[in-house]
């Protein structure tokens, strides 16, 4: 389980690779509010590499949202698989991120 | 002296001269050896000179008293002789090597007996410590008897046994000799004149002498010279550790330095104190954890017993339900209604996380529940009402509550449900097909939300309501592979005949099958309602 950033254009590229559960969430939160910490108000995190998110790595990626938009940024996602993607839709967390099937589109979007 | 009592006999029968041995100390005069029976008379003041000098007997024979060459305040006596002063000379001269050999080898005995009985006393003291700490958890007590029998071994009048505050970057008092405890302030380990700083901060014992200055800090404890030690102690997987503390002695009795033999004792009684310290520390953590254990356990039954008898809605609806926390309490909750003469209600909830911050939402939820679902008829004006409860404690704790509840009513053949971000929520009809009942609204806690509900037909005593938490579908065997939903629907449509509580003992013993002995990650919950 790891996370890698990198940045493209004024974007904060987030990578989630492995798994999002009880056991890495805060490491995550930690390194999203570092970066928000230094300026940066754009994220997009990218589960191509993510297989499985547990209801309290659902909880962060909310608690993030939150904080994200307070500060007047925003937060996408992108490249859920099937079983994330319906994971979102069973609990009608896609009602509240923007998510994008590609990388590619999420960045175009912002 | 025996020896040389034995060299004066046979010196005088061969030469016919007595001859006896004196010393003259701080008590007085005594006399060492001699070869008779009868003590000598005991030579004058006068001839107690710093040469040889001649001594006339009563009889009027000649006696020559001559001073031990290299052992002051020693007199070797030769006569009385009828002989010349020549022959008392030379019996003289024929004897100081002897007797002086013969007193340095007594000497060095009196002091290695001396050294021997110090080495007994400080053994003694090892077993002391041992002893003391054998019996005792209580380290503050320990300390203070160690400390004094320390002091007393060394012959210091003043100490203390240091202690490492690691949130406070000092060394504090945990016993003191000498001095009031009140006197002595904590040391700040980045005071530079401080001696037990220094000891700490290189790990290396040091004697400071009396001419280098010490801190004000420790200023009560110390009178002339200081020996500080580190108390050191080694874990098991070894590595550098930190000093646990200093020892610091001061104020000796005898105005003799600390010897590199008082070091080594102190060095090695605080590697006892060391080891005493970490085991104090294991044994109060160890208490706190069984404590702690107690607590939750208690904590858990407490949360069980929260957890309504599926009883309470019979004889309208038949539940089955279980609750097993991942950890001694959880999240997930079950709860039941029963709403009148022909409506019974059923609510399955999941707070994300787990452990007891999650128990504790968990039992608000449950309290906001009981009070709202009886009096409000509509499922999500109910979901309303408990986020309102819990809105506040979910954003402060960051936590989230995905929540089903569903009304059954068997006279109007309807089920009414509200569904917030809870994804396994199912109606398996009596063909054995299963329905999802989808979430309708995220879960509480994730934003402004107003929980919606929506009504389906229900065939009373035919469809079985179907609530599991992801504990369930989530479960891991040892490769990592989930239980899965599709299996629990599977055990369910195979058994839907069958009581419902029996339906629930089928999932949790594949699930428990399934994981074997690999420990739980989630709480797990299921609820299956026939009305």
């Amino acid at each position: 389980m790891s996370f890698t950033i990198a940045k493209s254009g004024e974007v904060t590229l987030v990578e989630v690779e492995g798994q999002l559960i009880v056991g890495n969430r805060q490491e995550l939160k930690q390194r999203v509010l570092d970066e928000l910490d230094h300026g940066e108000r754009h994220f997009l995190i990218d589960f191509a590499r993510t297989g499985y998110i547990d209801s309290s790595g659902l909880g962060v990626l909310v608690s993030l949202s939150k904080k994200i938009r307070e500060l007047g940024g925003e937060l996408r996602l992108a490249n859920l698989n099937d079983d994330l993607r319906t994971l979102f839709e069973l609990t009608k967390l896609d009602t509240l991120f923007q998510i994008a099937d590609t990388r590619e589109r999420a960045l175009e979007s912002f | 002296m025996s020896g040389l009592r034995d060299v004066f006999v046979a010196f005088h029968s061969a030469c016919k001269c007595p001859v006896s041995l004196w010393r003259e100390d701080a008590a007085g005069i005594a006399c060492l050896a001699h070869d008779g029976d009868v003590t000598p008379d005991v030579p004058p003041p006068g001839v107690r000179a710093a040469t040889a000098t001649e001594w006339k007997s009563r009889g009027g024979d000649a006696r020559l008293v001559a001073p031990v060459e290299g052992v002051s305040g020693t007199w070797l006596v030769v006569g009385p002789h009828k002989g010349a002063r020549a022959q008392l000379d030379a019996f003289i001269e024929l004897l100081t090597p002897v007797v002086r050999q013969s007193m340095s080898a007594t000497k060095e005995l009196e002091q290695a007996a001396r050294e021997l009985a110090e080495r007994y006393e400080e053994i003694n003291l090892l077993y002391t410590i041992n002893e003391i700490l054998g019996r005792t958890v209580a380290l503050d007590e320990a300390a203070q008897i160690i400390l004094r029998e320390l002091l007393d071994t060394v012959g210091a009048r003043r100490g203390a046994l240091l202690v490492h505050d690691i949130a406070g970057a000092q060394l504090v008092a945990v016993a003191t000799a000498g001095i009031d405890d009140r006197e002595l302030p904590p040391i700040p380990l980045d005071d530079p004149r401080s001696v037990a700083g220094r000891v700490f901060t290189s790990h290396q014992a040091l004697i400071a002498g009396r001419d280098k200055p010490g801190s004000e800090s420790e200023g009560p404890v110390r009178r002339g010279e200081m020996l500080a030690v580190p108390i050191l102690w080694t874990a098991p997987g070894g590595g550098d550790q930190p000093p646990l503390g200093v020892v610091v002695l001061s104020d000796r009795k005898a105005r003799t330095p600390f010897s590199a033999g008082d070091q080594k004792l102190v060095t090695a009684v605080a590697t006892q104190i060391g080891t005493a310290i970490q085991n104090a520390r294991l044994v109060r953590d160890s208490l706190l954890q069984e404590r702690l254990q107690h607590e939750m356990a208690l904590a858990h039954d407490l949360q069980m017993k929260m957890l309504p008898d599926p009883s309470i809605v019979a004889p309208i609806a038949e539940v089955g339900a279980r609750v097993a926390p991942a950890e001694d309490v959880g999240g997930d909750f079950y709860n039941l209604f029963r709403l009148g003469p022909n409506r019974s209600g059923a609510m399955v909830g999941d707070v994300s996380s787990h452990g007891y911050r999650a128990a504790l939402i968990m039992a608000l939820a449950m309290s906001a529940a009981t009070i709202h679902a009886p009096r409000t008829a509509d499922p999500g004006e109910v979901l309303q009402l408990m986020f309102a409860a819990l809105d506040e404690e979910l954003e402060r704790t960051e936590m989230y509550l995905s929540v089903f509840y569903g009304v059954v009513d068997r006279r109007a053949q309807t089920l009414r449900w509200a569904n917030a971000g809870h994804p396994h929520a199912f109606i398996v009809d009596e063909d054995g097909e299963a329905e999802r009942l989808p979430a309708l609204d995220p879960p509480l806690g994730m934003g402004e939300t107003f929980p919606r509900s929506k009504t389906r037909p229900w065939g009373s005593g035919k469809h079985l309501l179907l609530l599991f938490t992801d504990g369930i579908s989530d479960a891991r065997d040892r490769k990592d592979r989930r239980f899965g939903e599709e299996m629990v629907l599977e055990l369910v449509r195979k058994h839907r005949k069958r009581a419902v509580d029996e339906i629930v003992d089928e999932v949790f013993g594949a699930v428990a099958k399934h994981v074997g002995r690999v420990p739980s990650r989630d709480d797990r919950t299921l609820l299956i309602l026939r009305s």
